[in-house]
């Protein structure tokens, strides 16, 4: 039964786990996708231990409403949509702690990029100072460029995909990657000149 | 449209294969532990509620209630003041009006000697309070000090002063004002009959006397 399931699709598994409340379809689940919402999360907040905060509410949330799936969505875009929503009113929660923080030190608000921006070209040119520079003008990027940027560049999604989770028609989707990009090139001007 | 699009993936080439190369970050190894260990406990607290958000009606509520007090306070505080004033200036008014009612009963003593006296105080209307030593207590708002200080004695007991208006009765100048509001604490007596008729027997003897003087001085003369 067990090797059944995990060949079972991901709307197969969710519909298992509606009808009969199989424990073993949640974790299946659970495995499947705790990595891609994780990565997800990560690069759209910017902190490791919020996005697992984060993520693990995402799982909870689906256990607890595992009915409220209609089973004509992609399995996917709804889970994505959930840690998508939570995700957001995280950066929401922390910009108003920030605001009303009377010990935010500034380093805690500017992303520092602008310090490595100084690095020399080979320095900046090592794989890992490079991907902490892309992090970090990813977030600076606004926050309704940056989940779609993420979401089609980082994770793979289709434009259908994207347009399902944010909500938003594929023309819109397609004009915010747009300008998601553009702004993150800009950001990121010193690494890519030519 | 489609070609726009992959004009614009190819502008951002480089970037978008560093976005796709990013390393992909990974759940902690713990992850399914914690979350199964949330789940068989119950703990669906998630992040958003176990930290108290920013309240604007918590936050409002109690400033309002401290500005309408002071807004309040400042509404009500010169009204406070007016009455304070209005208070003073009534006792100026009582001073002012004692001492020329003090010069006016003067007068009226050297005027004529059939008045008696002027601390007698006779209440028109009695709706007086009797004492037991036959004092009274004026419930009523007039004061004494201000209208009918003086009358004619004889008219009172003869009741010649019934016809008599307010204006007549009283020789003070209350400086446009007919009557205050403030009745001062002045205990009155009540005019006994007895004590008034003995007043008259003692005015008609003079009277009397200044008559028999007179018809003697005629009489020598």
């Amino acid at each position: 039964m067990n090797k059944l399931l995990t060949e079972f699709s991901d709307e197969e598994l969710i519909k298992e786990y509606q009808d009969n409340n199989t424990p073993e379809a949640y974790d299946i689940l659970v495995k499947r996708y705790k990595d891609p919402l994780m990565n997800f999360v990560y690069r759209f907040v910017g902190d490791r231990d919020i996005c697992t905060d984060v993520v693990q509410d995402t799982m909870i949330k689906f256990y607890l409403n595992k009915d409220s799936y209609r089973s004509f969505a992609k399995f996917s875009t709804w889970i994505y949509t959930i840690a998508g929503n939570l995700a957001k009113n995280e950066l929401k929660r922390r910009r108003r702690r920030i605001i009303f923080s009377i010990n935010n030190s500034d380093d805690e608000r500017s992303p520092q990029i602008e310090d490595k921006m100084f690095l020399a070209p080979d320095k900046a040119a090592d794989g890992e100072i490079r991907n902490e520079i892309i992090q970090k003008a990813l977030l600076k990027v606004k926050p309704v460029y940056r989940e779609v940027v993420i979401l089609r560049d980082i994770q793979d999604l289709s434009y259908e995909e994207i347009s399902e989770i944010t909500g938003l028609a594929i023309g819109t989707v397609k004009s915010r990657i747009n300008r998601g990009r553009a702004q993150l090139q800009k950001l990121l001007k010193h690494i890519y000149k030519e | 449209m489609k070609k726009i699009y992959n004009e614009e993936e190819n502008k951002f080439s480089k970037m978008l294969k560093d976005l796709k190369d990013l390393p992909k970050i990974k759940a902690p190894d713990n992850f399914e532990y914690n979350l199964l260990t949330r789940i068989q406990n119950k703990n669906f607290d998630t992040v958003e509620k176990s930290i108290p958000q920013f309240n604007w009606i918590k936050f409002l509520a109690p400033s309002a209630v401290v500005v309408s007090a002071i807004i309040l306070f400042f509404i009500f505080l010169p009204s406070s003041q007016e009455n304070n004033n209005q208070l003073l200036q009534q006792t100026k008014l009582q001073n002012n009006q004692s001492v020329t009612d003090n010069s006016q009963s003067a007068k009226n003593e050297l005027n004529s000697q059939q008045s008696v006296s002027s601390n007698i105080k006779i209440q028109p209307n009695s709706s007086s309070l009797l004492g037991s030593n036959n004092q009274t207590v004026k419930p009523s708002t007039r004061s004494p000090l201000y209208d009918s200080r003086s009358i004619k004695l004889d008219d009172y007991i003869s009741g010649a002063n019934k016809n008599q208006s307010n204006t007549n009765r009283g020789n003070i100048v209350n400086n446009g004002e007919e009557s205050s509001p403030y009745d001062s604490f002045v205990v009155s007596e009540k005019p006994d009959k007895k004590t008034l008729e003995r007043y008259r027997a003692v005015v008609d003897s003079i009277k009397k006397a200044q008559l028999k003087a007179d018809s003697l001085k005629k009489v020598q003369k």
